[in-house]
């Protein structure tokens, strides 16, 4: 077990170490420097040019450059954010803890809705109900995520104003509520992007989760759990959803890319100030060095993602937990 | 009777075993929900293909930036007009046309690279394999999303060619996987061995005896990444960093709205309409495929 999660950080590491190779590619693939996208407007001069670019040691070797950049990026240096005039890890490490509220959030409650809807629909297995469900979960399976937060955001907010439009607070209000009403305040205006997100999660959890309770259902130990006389819940519940178990945390591993995107969508049209709000805004203002930092975190959020979810797998199979 | 001369044509030895694509096929017909799907996606082609004849006006024109933008749907304008005063509906069908040629181009790219890429890497095996599948899982593990991103970012003002280019070139990483699978469980086939032992070279093994095999998982993936396709290129333009103007895709017409959200909502809702079924037919189709081949 030690040394499977050792292997498995060690695998992880590479993996972040590869990104931040790729990530450099890119800055250096694309044509010019960050600079020369960025300070395209005439009032700039050469001169500050070519010291912008000393300064980030863009004129010298590639390979020295590679090096620098790594190095940087192992001490969590990321660069700095023209847009905000600030370094881009306090620009990314303050708005953070809003997306991972978020994801979190999401996560827990896409898995709980989504495995509801799975077992619900498998003990009505081949009824009008589980068929018009999975139409369902498919409808919201295909649905963009940002189109699911523009109609949420036109329902909810502008044709039955129940939640406030956007933010993490009220820009007025807020300063003068008691601590009752701040917490009331920042749950209203978590709740509409969280619920989207929930929903857009569920679809493929349900769907996947259906799809591996029907696959275990035919088991011999099934046949016999019923056979000793349990209801059809007891044997979903014990035998069935315990055997699903397994699957379920590796759907958990495979679902952060999706959720991170969908992440990005949500804060982008209700306003939520996390990583992808900044990330999303700093391409219209071309802040490159936000952007590129924003892939290299979302990326090792990926990565830890899995990773857990594989240690989690492995300590929850008997199977594994030998070794 | 007909259907008699078919069931002894399946048991007929002689004959030879029916391909994945017309057992495909006949498996969407015989299903009433892939039977629909089949029918609203050819709707939709059709819309794309016949966008010149079928939309009632020029969708990059402008007649009036004053009087005419912003307009609520209406007789003369079913889905209303944007705030440049063009004519929602047909940029809608002529969107419908980006839409899908972005996603089958997009999507004939990836399967090029991940074709090549798996089969290459299974076929190899040994340090080269594991070389290629640990690149494979550092590219996976960044968000398709984020690695659009971080490129479209670093040139800006792409063209519609090198934006299919690169949505192409990010969604190759699962399928390569499940080649790359595939290929490692056939290497030691009998029919491997023996084209082998009859002194085939490793290319004519590769394209002559292990391709065929993967057209079930290639038909699969290509129908549910073009949906997949679809989604991201209306994301990116969403995000503005996609197609680029004045051409229409689904997208960029609700980027366009995007501003004043409530007020334009025909801006939002009706691209968005299209994009879902499109969307929702190839996956109907793609999991339908996806069924019946793996219960073979």
């Amino acid at each position: 077990m030690l040394r499977y999660i050792a292997r498995r950080l060690g695998q992880a590491a590479v993996i972040v170490a590869i990104v931040a190779a790729i990530t450099f590619a890119l800055i250096h693939l694309a044509p010019g420097d960050p600079f020369s996208a960025l300070l395209d407007n005439p009032n700039v001069s050469e001169k500050v040019r070519a010291t912008l670019r000393a300064q980030y040691g863009l004129d010298r070797p590639l390979a020295e450059q590679f090096v620098r950049y790594f190095n940087a990026l192992a001490h969590g240096e990321l660069g700095w954010s023209f847009s905000h005039d600030r370094p881009v890890r306090e620009v990314l490490s303050s708005a953070l803890p809003n997306t991972l509220l978020l994801m979190s959030i999401a996560l827990v409650g896409s898995f709980a809705l989504g495995i509801l809807i799975a077992l619900f629909q498998v003990s009505r297995k081949g009824t009008a109900i589980d068929q018009t469900l999975s139409a369902i979960t498919l409808f919201f399976f295909s649905m963009p995520d940002f189109w699911l937060g523009i109609l949420a955001l036109l329902a909810f907010t502008y044709w039955l104003p129940i939640f406030p439009v956007g933010g993490a607070i009220d820009p007025v209000m807020h300063e003068f509520l008691g601590l009752g009403g701040r917490i009331v305040d920042r749950l209203r205006h978590l709740a509409l992007p969280a619920l989207t997100l929930i929903l857009l999660a569920s679809a493929s959890v349900a769907r996947f989760q259906r799809a591996a309770l029907l696959d275990v259902l035919p088991a011999d130990y099934v046949r016999t759990a019923r056979l000793k006389g349990l209801t059809e819940g007891q044997v979903l519940r014990r035998h069935v959803l315990r055997n699903a178990l397994l699957p379920i945390i590796t759907l958990v591993g495979l679902s952060f890319p999706a959720l991170l995107t969908g992440a990005f969508f949500i804060e982008k049209i209700f306003a939520w100030p996390g990583m992808g709000y900044a990330v999303v805004n700093a391409i219209s203002s071309r802040d490159y060095p936000l952007v590129v930092g924003g892939v290299i975190i979302g990326s090792i959020l990926v990565t830890l993602g899995s990773l857990l979810a594989d240690l989690l797998y492995a300590w929850a199979d008997p199977r594994l937990r030998a070794h | 009777m007909p259907g008699q001369t078919q069931g002894s044509a399946r048991t007929d030895p002689a004959k030879p075993r029916e391909s994945p694509l017309g057992l495909g096929v006949r498996a969407l017909l015989r299903k009433r929900s892939s039977r629909v799907a089949l029918v609203v996606l050819a709707v939709i082609v059709l819309i794309a293909v016949l966008a010149p004849l079928i939309a009632p006006y020029d969708p990059a024109a402008q007649p009036d930036i004053v009087a005419a933008k912003d307009l609520p749907p209406s007789i003369a304008h079913p889905f209303g007009t944007d705030p440049y005063s063009r004519d929602v509906l047909s940029r809608v069908i002529y969107g419908a046309r980006l839409s899908l040629m972005i996603g089958v181009l997009a999507t004939l790219v990836s399967l090029t690279f991940g074709v090549a890429y798996g089969a290459i890497s299974g076929y190899a095996g040994g340090v080269v394999d594991a070389i290629m599948m640990r690149f494979l899982d550092a590219l996976l593990s960044i968000p398709r999303l984020l690695l659009l991103l971080g490129v479209l970012v670093a040139w800006p003002h792409l063209s519609i060619g090198a934006l299919i280019l690169f949505l192409g070139l990010t969604g190759w990483f699962g399928l390569s996987r499940i080649v790359r699978g595939q290929v490692l469980a056939l290497k030691h086939a009998e029919f491997v061995t023996a084209a082998e032992a009859l002194g085939a070279s490793r290319r004519r093994i590769l394209v002559r005896h292990l391709l065929p095999n993967l057209v079930s998982p290639i038909v699969v993936a290509a129908t549910l990444g073009i949906a997949h396709v679809i989604v991201l290129e209306a994301g990116l333009s969403f995000l503005g960093i996609g197609v680029p103007q004045p051409l229409a895709s689904w997208g960029n017409i609700i980027y366009d709205g995007s501003d004043q959200i409530a007020r334009l909502w025909w801006m939002s809702l009706f691209p968005g309409l299209f994009m879902v079924t499109t969307v929702m037919t190839l996956n109907v189709l793609g999991e339908s495929l996806r069924d019946v081949y793996e219960r073979r």
